[in-house]
């Protein structure tokens, strides 16, 4: 998911290649890039799962306005992961709720 | 506690701006803005700008951002990046949120330049993962070189639709459709026409039924809408699709123009009700850009720049002459923006038909995206007389605020004149050497090159090309209509880049004499998508 050539953008602004943890799976991203940006390029489209009804949520606004893409990381939960910059040894969890583990009601 | 002249809040082009020319004069200005990087969302924007020169025009809005961030460097701006505004107490106080502590700035002035978010739109399965904003589709892939997705619904058909459509096809993803519930398309006709004739098609009058996938988005349901918005059964329409752009406006992010008392009023959205220098109901309070207002970039700019004069002017950096002759320039050069069918005045309307000149608007380019075969030929751009040998053919057909064609050519084959909404007049008899000038400066990407007798049997059309891989010369391939429509085989004869054409390819397909006036984009056989 990553655009190797680009008609008209030369090179994206980009630190060194790090590796995070995402629930515990080891991957890849750029240092300075937002976490969801790391984690769209992996392919994980789900960030939380919302505490009632359960339901699955990812980016939707990737500016910080909305709050969808929030997940525990490092283990402080409702991280905008949108607007939080990717460093080396992130751990990063979906959140259910507002927890890192799901809980059964 | 720090005092600064002038106190701008929101590091995008109405800010930026007005800190540069605050501290032209004299001021000490501080720019706050939440973001880690600043630039708002001029850095997202790829695509060359509308105008005329003095509005930056033809320029690619990333490159005005560098521009602007380099400027008020030099100027001395103090630009607090990560830094979030939280309230503005009296009389001009701000309180900051900065990593994890809260600092408190005072200003002789402040300008709020907070921008707009993003509107939605709910309907069923609108909370599943890759339903998206069109601006995070261009965060994603301007900013982070990340393809929002594979496969893509646009809603809306305004500028940000028809602009994000495009920009994802550059990225490598496939628009497969792009719907409006509105019957006209919102946007600039030329915007449109670059997306359709990739092969991109429209529904107008169209809405979204649902949206279907097992934990993310897999499939999305369309329908027609009646003249009351409902949708008629049996009209639906399935796309597989992993993502859907939501392009449906945008709000003023005026929230702090309230916590400051200002007095506000509805304009599309809560703004604070400004003077025509941007000066709120609270003295020392100024507004300018998306906030008091929604526009687009070039005029947040100059808004920005009078705001600022108009805050020096208050605070005694320029005296009231001064103010006055640099008041009257600026605004000259916002009017000349607010023209033509897309400005206020004629914000909404649909019983448009005629251009400014009379010429008729072409129906099919408002419905579909495209320009009919049947309607091109009236417009003062393409030319009713035969003509001999290469020679622009201006597909531009609205009153919109561009001019650099006119610019462009150095042998004077087009002329815009004063009004630059007028539309563009390919000059009879005038002499073209094939330079390629203005099709690389079209902001639109509507001028072709055309030789209807490049050869016996054969013409030649160069048409702008910003995709990869880029094609060689004696590629084969199809041509494309306006439509998106393959029409006949086509041969790249020549493929043209310069740092003068700003990463514009000039393109040119050689297809058989009869498609001169039909073919307007080519596809390499193995699918340029």
């Amino acid at each position: 998911m990553r655009i190797e050539n680009h008609p008209i953008i030369d090179s994206y602004q980009k630190g060194k290649k790090v590796k995070f943890t995402y629930d515990g799976k080891e991957m890849e991203g750029y240092e300075g890039e937002p976490i969801a940006a790391a984690l769209r390029a992996e392919g994980v489209m789900t960030h939380r799962y919302t505490k009632k009804l359960h339901q699955p949520r990812g980016i939707f606004c990737a500016i910080g306005r909305c709050t969808d893409c929030v997940m525990v990381v490092d283990g402080k939960p409702n991280t905008r992961t949108c607007v939080t910059m990717l460093k080396e040894g992130m751990v990063v969890e979906t959140q259910y709720g507002v927890e890192a583990r799901r809980t059964e009601a | 506690m720090r005092r600064y002249h002038l106190v701008v809040i929101g590091a995008g082009p109405a800010g930026l701006s007005a800190a540069i020319e605050a501290a032209k004069h004299g001021m000490k200005v501080g720019v706050f803005d939440e973001n880690a990087r600043p630039g708002g969302q001029l850095f997202k924007q790829i695509h060359k700008f509308f105008g005329s020169k003095e509005h930056k025009a033809k320029i690619r809005g990333f490159n005005i951002g560098n521009e602007l961030l380099k400027e008020a460097e030099q100027l001395g701006v103090d630009v607090h990046l990560n830094s979030v505004v939280m309230g503005i107490y009296d009389p001009l106080h701000i309180t900051v949120a900065e990593d994890d502590h809260i600092t408190s700035y005072a200003g002789d002035n402040i300008l709020v330049a907070t921008g707009a978010s993003e509107n939605m739109i709910p309907f069923e399965g609108w909370t599943l993962p890759g339903v998206i904003g069109a601006g995070a589709a261009q965060t994603l892939m301007n900013l982070h070189g990340v393809k929002p997705g594979d496969n893509i619904l646009m809603v809306g058909s305004g500028n940000v639709g028809l602009v994000v459509s495009f920009q994802l096809l550059q990225a490598g993803c496939h628009v497969k459709a792009i719907i409006d519930a509105a019957p006209r398309v919102g946007g600039y006709g030329v915007h449109a026409a670059k997306v359709a004739r990739t092969g991109v098609p429209f529904y107008l009058s169209h809405t979204i039924v649902k949206a279907e996938g097992n934990e993310k988005v897999e499939r999305v349901t369309i329908g027609q809408v009646d003249s009351h918005w409902q949708v008629i059964p049996g009209t639906e329409k399935e796309f597989d699709v992993d993502t859907i752009c939501l392009a449906v406006g945008l709000s003023p992010m005026s929230q702090l123009t309230r916590i400051a008392g200002c007095k506000m009023v509805d304009r599309g959205g809560l703004v604070p009700e400004t003077d025509e220098y941007g000066q709120t109901s609270v003295d020392g309070i100024f507004a300018a850009g998306d906030v008091a207002g929604i526009e687009e970039a070039s005029s947040a700019m100059i808004g920005g720049r009078i705001a600022a004069l108009a805050a020096a002017k208050r605070s005694g950096f320029v005296t009231e002459d001064e103010f006055e002759t640099e008041y009257q320039n600026q605004h000259a050069s916002l009017m000349k923006l607010r023209k033509g069918m897309f400005s206020h005045e004629n914000k909404g309307r649909t019983d448009l038909v005629k251009t400014d000149e009379g010429y008729p608007l072409s129906m099919s380019l408002l419905k579909n995206g495209y320009i009919a075969e049947d309607e091109i030929g009236e417009y003062p751009g393409v030319g009713r007389t035969k003509k001999v040998g290469v020679h622009p053919v201006i597909e531009c057909t609205q009153n919109i605020p561009c001019n650099p064609c006119q610019d462009a050519c150095k042998f004077g084959c087009i002329e815009v004149g004063e009004t630059i909404t007028s539309l563009p007049v390919v000059k009879e008899g005038s002499k073209c050497v094939n330079c390629g000038m203005c099709v690389a400066s079209c902001s639109g990407q509507a001028i072709f090159l055309v030789d209807e007798e490049a050869e016996e049997g054969f013409a030649t059309i160069t048409l702008p090309y910003e995709f990869l891989p880029l094609p060689e010369k004696g590629d084969k391939g199809t041509a494309l209509d306006r439509s998106g429509k393959a029409i006949c085989d086509a041969e790249v004869t020549q493929v043209r880049t310069s740092g003068a054409f700003d990463h514009t390819a000039l393109l040119t397909m050689k297809v058989p004499a009869e498609m001169a006036n039909r073919a307007r984009f080519f596809q390499k056989r193995e699918g340029v998508r």
